[in-house]
């Protein structure tokens, strides 16, 4: 496909990039025999891992068609890949933390700064090409939004221009379609443009859509993911650089053939307290009683200044502190977007109380609106209308007032009220049953506990549904309303449930 | 004359008590029997990890340090799992229209990846030790190892009651029980660190405890809550947290057995290159028995079918489509919120003369049979 084909070219360029590098530092790190040197090469096949998981999300989401099992499509993908990499990260930084508290109690040198300072610098140089690729899709289109009609809420864009040739296209056809199949390929040039690929709206039943407004500011968190991991390795690069060089030039390491003694190591072959009392007594002339340094007569070198040593872990706890400060909101978007938050833009009172006063709408039940992906933002509502005849009109309304608001993808299942039931127009006919209790989703009292609904409900529901005195006709509507009845409560669940169905299949045959 | 107070508190806006707060989520927690479990296990956990890093500091064992890091890291697993399990219950708001259920997904989710990380990590370390294989030193390793596993079995025991004796019924379910009796192994048998890599020294130490993580097992495809009587009813959310603790704590248990096993080898054997075998083998081994928690907090939070429905819904197609009125069913999704709780929107082509409330009854029942109880039936009258 050819939208975000850019996207995939960085991400592959990177990939083979860190790659190769990630090959270069197991090599050097094996022929310098540096342990310091395999376990950075590490850290780089972790940003590997990222940029795969990165590469494998954009791909999965470009497959946005239905298919039998994911009705949605793929779209999801970015966000779950931004969710893993931003998880990724965190555990990352622990463990960074990890071994810089190891290091602060037992500092090491390094063996060969020169080596490192030079695959440090060409490491950073790898990552500074990474930051600059990512960069534009990291902050330039951050703020997509949804901008259909309603105005974009986040106005980072360039290209405006279509907007309105989108809302007048949405607001004639009704554009319902979660997964675009026939409506929705109209598509702005997007404000990063990378995947500018505008559509014609002609083209009837042409899909494609990966140039769909919402695919790219889901890819948008998606690439904030990769960018973040790649700041975090270039941070970690300019640690190396920054140690390696300062160890190079301030540190005065042990001479083979001199001896000396390392002031800030402790080593657990000896005794640190004594040695270094003893190895002062040396220093000073006094004779000391390990046989192997008795006819020492030259005075012992001291190996370098030892804060140098403790230079690495404190650099690399500040880099993580960055690092985190910088994934978390990384980390709670994606994560807001899969527990099906209601959108930022989206003001759920505002919404339901403009709603009710559309014309022919009764009431609102079991308003939910979440997002799926980018600008994807999916709305389901049960609304109460008067009679089947006016509904297609009051429909179409209630679905020009969802466009206005940017959100394309709507299912309103319709309630009509029965003659009797006028009274009661606030109560649901067709409710949910298990979650629903506990969120009084049509508007009564407080119902039981929500830890024992899960479950319980769906008996009491049915059992309550079967004792309750509401007329035939309306026996739809009593056998949901009794979920709100408290009083109604602990009845014989199976026997209830056939008088149910029974009664049912009376209403049916009817 | 009007009457002025000069104590009028309960005008004031309500303060943010953060004790009040705190003092909630403690009743909250203590309220469930899954989450008490919980609780008490990560008091387990934490302070046996803070008695290893205050042993570690007090005999300067940079390994026992490390180790108690470790499992401060795993510990936060276990806060997540809690963290969900009681973020689950909270009522929906504005903001969250479904409620806060997706949490547990959520925290699954989290806890394999930080699983898969470690099994990364300990895999890189059995490397880096096979590449260069320091000294090992165990008398300090063996006694914590024990302790570890001690704590393991313990959390073993507690999550076994709560974790197992359900009935499950549906397809494609309970892999994870599978895996249990099979090999998980995790460890983080560090015998010998390696962070000194100018390797004068090394340190074993032992990562010997359990940490249990709030991930989830698997979904039980349940249409019918009345099977519910092995276990209280709502309990369905805490049981694929309490799953997934119950993985956690025995490839940590496998872990330490590994640990002693391998400490074993190489005191009597001498056999150096044990130590790195085992640690990949065990990372191999956990990141195997993530998999299929990690595919199904995928397949939900993708919003995927539910695996247990999709024989059912073709049938539940059929029978719509078969209603007097109705032409065609457009559109269909289904998909997960949380355990057991499955959502499901449709959109109806229906005759003009059909008669819309019958046919919304009709649908809704055909679809509850089957176990979707929130149904979003949109009727589109064809035009004539």
């Amino acid at each position: 496909m050819a939208a975000c084909e850019p996207n995939r070219a960085r991400l592959l360029c990177m990939l083979s990039l860190t790659f190769g590098f990630f090959v270069v530092e197991v090599v050097v790190s094996r022929w310098t025999a540096s342990l310091a040197m395999l376990s950075d090469s590490f850290h780089m096949l972790s940003d590997v891992i990222a940029l795969v998981v990165a590469l494998v999300a954009v791909r999965f989401a470009a497959r946005t068609t239905a298919t039998d099992k994911n009705t949605f499509g793929w779209i999801r993908a970015e966000v779950m890949g931004a969710l893993v990499n931003a998880v990724f990260l965190t555990a990352l930084c622990f463990t960074v933390v990890l071994e810089a508290v190891e290091r602060f109690t037992e500092p090491h040198e390094i063996e060969f700064p020169r080596v490192v300072v030079v695959v440090g610098a060409l490491g950073l140089a790898v990552n500074l090409l990474g930051l600059c690729m990512f960069r534009g899709h990291a902050h330039g289109g951050g703020g997509h939004g949804h901008s259909h009609g309603g105005g974009g809420k986040k106005g980072k864009k360039t290209t405006t221009g279509n907007k309105t040739t989108k809302s007048g296209n949405n607001a004639a056809e009704e554009t319902n379609n979660l997964v675009p199949g026939t409506e929705r390929r109209e598509r702005t040039g997007s404000s990063h443009g990378e995947c500018v690929d505008v559509q014609l709206n002609g083209s009837a039943s042409y899909d494609d859509p990966e140039h769909d407004h919402s695919h790219d500011s889901a890819s948008q968190l998606n690439m904030r993911g990769v960018f973040l991991h790649v700041l975090g390795d270039a941070l970690g690069s300019v640690i190396v650089v920054i140690n390696a060089t300062i160890f190079t030039f301030m540190w005065q390491p042990c001479e083979p053939g001199v001896p000396c003694i390392n002031p800030c190591i402790n080593s657990h072959c000896t005794d640190h307290r004594h040695i270094n009392r003893t190895l002062v007594e040396l220093q000073d002339g006094d004779h000391g009683n390990h046989s192997d340094l008795q006819d020492m007569q030259t005075p012992l070198a001291r190996a370098g200044p030892c804060w140098v040593l403790y230079l690495d872990p404190t650099l690399c706890v500040i880099m993580v502190c960055i690092l985190l400060y910088t994934t978390y909101p990384l980390l709670k978007e994606s994560a807001l977007i899969l527990l099906q938050t209601v959108p930022k833009q989206i003001d759920m009172h505002s919404l339901n109380s403009r709603l009710r006063e559309l014309e022919g709408v009764l009431a609102v039940h079991e308003l939910h609106i979440w997002q799926l992906a980018g600008s994807r933002i999916i709305a389901t509502a049960h609304i109460k209308c008067h009679d089947p005849a006016t509904y297609m009109d009051v429909a179409k309304r209630i679905k020009a007032f969802f466009h206005d608001e940017g959100i394309h993808a709507t299912t309103i299942q319709p309630e009509f009220v029965t003659v009797n039931s006028e009274s009661r127009a606030s109560l649901c006919e067709l409710s949910c049953r298990t979650q629903c209790a506990p969120k009084f989703c049509c508007g009564s009292a407080d119902g039981p506990k929500p830890a024992e609904i899960a479950g319980a409900a769906g008996q009491k529901a049915i059992a309550a549904a079967a004792s309750t005195t509401a007329m035939l006709e309306v026996i739809n509507e009593s056998l949901e309303n009794a979920v709100r009845d408290q009083e109604i409560k602990g009845q014989g669940a199976p026997k209830a449930e056939e008088d149910v169905i029974v009664a049912r299949e009376v209403e049916s045959s009817l | 004359m009007l009457p002025l107070s000069i104590k009028d508190d309960e005008y004031k806006p309500a303060k943010f008590n953060l004790l009040f707060k705190l003092s909630g989520w403690f009743r909250s927690i203590l309220a469930d029997k899954t989450s008490r479990n919980l609780f008490f296990f990560l008091c387990l956990n934490l302070s046996f990890a803070f008695v290893e890093l205050l042993y570690g500091i007090w005999s300067n064992s940079l390994g026992l340090i490390s180790d108690s890091f470790h499992m401060f890291f795993d510990c936060t697993a276990l806060l997540a799992g809690l963290a969900a399990s009681v973020i689950s219950r909270w009522r929906s708001n504005d903001s969250f229209s479904y409620g806060y259920v997706r949490a547990e997904v959520l925290a699954g989710f989290v806890n394999g990846l930080f699983l898969i990380f470690t099994a990364f990590f300990i895999f890189s370390e059995g490397v880096e030790r096979a590449l260069e294989p320091p000294d090992v030193h165990h008398e300090r390793l063996l006694p914590v190892s024990i302790a570890g596993l001690l704590v393991n079995l313990v959390g073993i025991f507690v999550f076994q009651h709560g974790g197992h004796g359900h009935s499950h019924d549906g397809e494609g379910h309970g892999h994870s029980h599978s895996l249990f009796n099979g090999s998980i192994g995790h460890d983080h048998s560090h015998g010998g660190h390696g962070h000194s890599h100018t390797a004068k020294h090394g340190h074993g130490h032992d990562h010997g405890h359990g940490h249990g993580h709030g991930g989830h097992g698997h979904s039980h495809g349940e249409p019918d809550c009345h099977d519910d009587h092995s276990h209280t009813p709502g309990k369905g959310a805490s049981k694929q947290i309490l799953q997934g603790v119950f993985l956690h704590i025995v490839a940590d248990t496998l872990g330490s057995i590994g640990v002693i096993i391998s400490a074993f080898l190489m005191q009597k054997y001498d056999l150096m290159i044990a130590d790195p075998i085992c640690s990949m083998l065990i990372a191999l081994l956990i990141g195997v028995s993530v998999v299929p928690l990690l595919r199904e907090s995928i397949g939900i939070l993708m919003q995927r079918t539910p695996p247990t429905l999709d024989h059912a819904l073709p049938d539940c197609y059929q029978r719509v489509q078969q209603l007097q009125g109705v032409y065609n069913l457009q559109e269909p999704h289904f998909w997960t919120l949380c355990t057991d709780v499955y959502i499901g929107t449709l959109k109806l082509l229906v005759a003009p003369d059909a008669d819309s409330r019958w046919i919304l009854s009709q649908t809704h029942n055909i679809f509850t049979q089957v176990g979707v109880r929130q149904l979003y039936v949109q009727i589109d009258v064809a035009a004539m």
